[in-house]
């Protein structure tokens, strides 16, 4: 092994560590957000609106990161938007996820017919701009967490479904895949038991690009006025409100778009590392 | 300080890096730049109702026979004088010698044939409704023009400072929504829709020569962009941005701000005719008494807007009832009626909010529904955009509990307004039939004492039974450059023949 790529494996580390600790750090927030004593995001006093952010070396002050145009504490409202978010890209890649692995299943397994569908299903979901099929479906079912989380899901099976595919057409002629169907193993069997195992490693990969794509869809959703419904928090909504204000209160756009950033940089990060890490052809350091 | 004024040159320069580049050749004085907030969607004064863009841009071009001044009282425009004749007629005369800018006179035949434009089905006009009630056009001579009409027609020339003439034989022969030829100061150089509209002088203009030889109306929708693209100097004159932001742009020393009352009454629609409201005026009261407005004014405001005194007309209307005054907050009778009502144990009630119309329309009912929170009442927001708003509103009949909502009417006149409270109108939710009763009887007559004394009793019933919970009458903000002087009104014009230099 070179010394290049020794380097560059341990910087792949450092920053896979620091994406990792990061998220890490999010979701601790997200999950203890309710029991840290911050006021409550959704009650705001008219009389302390758009209070820049009183942190400073000293201490934390009354309000840390500020107060938005309702007077609602910045900090509390990024912490409980950052549970919104995580919830409803979560379960909108792990939705996706399960469809996009079976059809990617079913289409690599059996080929033909059922190839040949879904695999069409899948170039013309990807030649449609993501966003117009969310804004389409969002504005057709009315915005809500369930309605947003289907949208989400919907417009992110077709990465699994295509990748597990590719993964499947290589393991199903494996030596060991024939050996267990020459002893009359039935489909179902094979695929869940046999061939299941080996395709999850590269699913997991495209899981975490996924959910940063998928939080910053949300993000770009809610901004428009079509993610969950105020007065409940979600990141993009804040910028949206926040965009107005820009000129004489800069921190109510600023910090959700940090926040955001952060997020998806870490989530981005976690994924290179992991992809790096999982794939067989790079030698571990 | 520092950080407001640098935060100031960050937002300049995202949303003007580029541009300003560009275009740095400094404006001078004869040239004014506009702001609008919101597309112009076509230049054919028939073809919109949207009175702060399309057809503020328009009335540069075309002229109506009655101008409403910034004062908003009518002066003469191509009318010098007008009466009624009788209960059923008006009589205009024209002044002489009036051409469109291609030639074609501008006499009492050509406003016979607006008229009849207006009126034909073929048309497609959006504006039929302000002029249906004209039943036949009288050419008594070349100056003078009679309108006869079915009933009365009390503000018939109110109505006649929205009408803009255009010219019979050209506009058979264009296409009105992209060019234009008028009779007005000013003549279309280009239209670029999402864009802007470019305008110059027109030599031999008939009245007053205006103060500007261009005027250019550039489309920027985010409100700060507009405010960046003022303090830039790229444009001269912008208007409806949040009332918190004219300290901000007044700080920076350059420019000037401020805010006129506005003449848009803002509301929450309760829908009268389905469940929980329908037939339950003790809950319309209580949630009349739970709403904070003066809270919400200083609060959201700057104390700004003009707290509706229990009524939608404002004190410039003719109509307004002075008896009247706002609904007091009162938590405490508010629970009480609620209980009597039957909600003792909370009331679950949607209110939709269209967005990008109102100014902070989303911040504003997001305080109504925690102060109706305060009194048990769980109030769930459903924004959307304006247009779907409009269309589940008016065409689909089919508006939620009750909506966030904004009446102005430009005549500022009770019977136009109040109409939209008549149980035959889409938008009226609410099956008063003595209300209806009354307001016919009101737009019978042409007396204006006797209308007067019916719009007082109407406006009492309104308020009494509270049909919708009247707020205030949002302020129009503006902010303009140092050297031109807007003479700031109440609705929503938007025209350079209000501008003088300085």
């Amino acid at each position: 092994m070179s010394l290049l790529s020794i380097l560059r494996h341990q910087r792949a580390n450092w920053l896979g560590l620091l994406g990792g600790t990061l998220l890490v750090l999010l979701l601790v927030l997200a999950v203890a957000g309710p029991w840290l004593g911050l006021p409550d995001p959704t009650r705001g006093d008219l009389r302390a609106r758009m209070l820049a952010p009183t942190i400073s070396w000293t201490g934390l002050g009354s309000h840390p990161l500020g107060t938005d145009q309702l007077g609602r504490d910045i900090l509390s409202r990024i912490i409980a938007g950052s549970r919104v978010t995580l919830t409803i890209a979560g379960s909108a890649v792990v939705l996706g996820g399960i469809v996009g692995v079976l059809l990617g299943l079913i289409a690599g397994y059996f080929g033909g017919w059922w190839d040949r569908i879904l695999m069409r299903l899948v170039d013309i979901q990807l030649a449609f701009p993501l966003m117009l099929l969310a804004l389409l479906v969002v504005a057709a079912l009315g915005p809500s967490l369930h309605n947003l989380i289907a949208v989400l899901a919907l417009t992110s099976w077709v990465r699994y479904a295509r990748i597990i595919r590719g993964q499947v057409l290589t393991v199903r002629e494996r030596e060991f895949v024939q050996a267990v169907k020459a002893m009359g193993a039935g489909p179902v069997r094979i695929l869940i038991r046999h061939v299941l195992p080996n395709v999850l490693t590269p699913a997991l990969v495209v899981a975490t690009l996924e959910l940063a794509r998928t939080i910053v869809l949300e993000a770009g959703l809610s901004f428009l006025g079509l993610g969950i419904q105020p007065p409940s928090p979600s990141w993009g909504r804040m910028l949206a409100d926040g965009r107005t204000y820009i000129a004489s209160a800069w921190w109510i756009i600023t910090l959700p778009g940090l926040a955001l950033m952060l997020t998806v940089l870490s989530v981005n990060l976690l994924g290179d590392w992991l992809r790096d890490w999982l794939d067989p052809r790079s030698e571990r350091s | 300080m520092r950080n407001q004024a640098s935060a100031h040159r960050l937002a300049a320069a995202l949303s003007f890096g580029l541009s300003s580049l560009a275009l740095s050749a400094p404006a001078t004085a004869r040239d004014l730049t506009i702001a609008l907030s919101s597309n112009v969607n076509t230049l054919d004064p028939f073809k919109s109702t949207t009175v702060g863009t399309d057809l503020s841009v328009a009335a540069h071009i075309y002229t109506p026979l009655v101008d409403r001044g910034p004062d908003l009282k009518l002066r003469p425009g191509l009318a010098t004088k007008w009466e009624a004749v009788g209960d059923n007629a008006w009589r205009f005369t024209l002044r002489e010698g009036v051409t469109f800018s291609n030639g074609e006179k501008l006499d009492a035949e050509a406003v016979k044939w607006n008229v009849e434009r207006v009126l034909d089905p073929k048309t497609a006009a959006r504006n039929k409704p302000w002029f249906a009630a004209i039943t036949e056009v009288k050419v008594v001579s070349p100056t003078v023009v009679e309108f006869l009409s079915k009933g009365a027609y009390p503000d018939l020339p109110d109505q006649m400072s929205m009408f803009l003439l255009m010219p019979p034989k050209w506009t058979a022969e264009n296409n009105p929504a992209v060019t234009a030829v008028g009779s007005g100061p000013y003549e279309l150089v280009r239209f670029t829709s999402g864009d802007r509209v470019e305008l110059k002088a027109r030599k031999g203009y008939w009245d007053e020569k205006p103060a500007f030889d261009n005027v250019t109306f550039r489309i920027l929708p985010e409100d700060s962009s507009r405010i960046a693209a003022l303090t830039a100097g790229d444009v001269d004159l912008i208007t409806g941005f949040p009332t918190s932001e004219i300290k901000q742009i007044k700080a920076g020393g350059k420019v000037e701000a401020g805010s006129v009352a506005g003449t848009r009454g803002m509301f929450i629609k309760l829908n009268g005719l389905r469940a929980p409201f329908k037939d339950q005026p003790k809950l319309w009261r209580a949630l009349n008494l739970a709403i904070d407005r003066k809270a919400i004014n200083e609060g959201l405001l700057d104390g700004l807007a003009e707290v509706s005194a229990c009524q939608p007309l404002s004190s410039v209307y003719f109509g307004f009832n002075p008896d009247l005054k706002p609904a007091a907050y009162d938590p405490a009778q508010a629970k009480k009626l609620l209980a009597e009502a039957g909600f003792a144990s909370g009331l679950t009630m949607e209110l939709e909010v269209p967005t990008g119309r109102y100014i902070q329309a989303s911040d504003i009912a997001q305080v109504v529904a925690s102060q109706l929170g305060e009194v048990g009442v769980k109030v769930n927001l459903r924004e959307m955009e304006f247009g779907s708003f409009m269309n589940k509103y008016i065409v689909g009949k089919n508006l939620g509990d009750s909506a966030y909502f904004g009446l102005g009417w430009p005549t500022l006149d009770a019977g136009g307004l109040l109409n939209f409270w008549e149980t035959e109108n889409p938008q009226s939710y609410w099956g008063s039939e003595s209300f209806t009763q009354g307001a016919k009887a009101a737009r019978s007559t042409n007396d204006a004492a006797k209308r007067t004394e019916l719009y007082r009793k109407l406006t009492k019933q309104l308020c009494e039974d509270s049909p919708s919970l009247f707020m205030f009458f949002t302020p129009i903000t503006y902010a303009q450059s140092k050297s031109i002087a807007w003479q700031a009104r109440g609705d929503d014009w938007v025209r350079a023949i209000d501008i003088k230099t300085r």
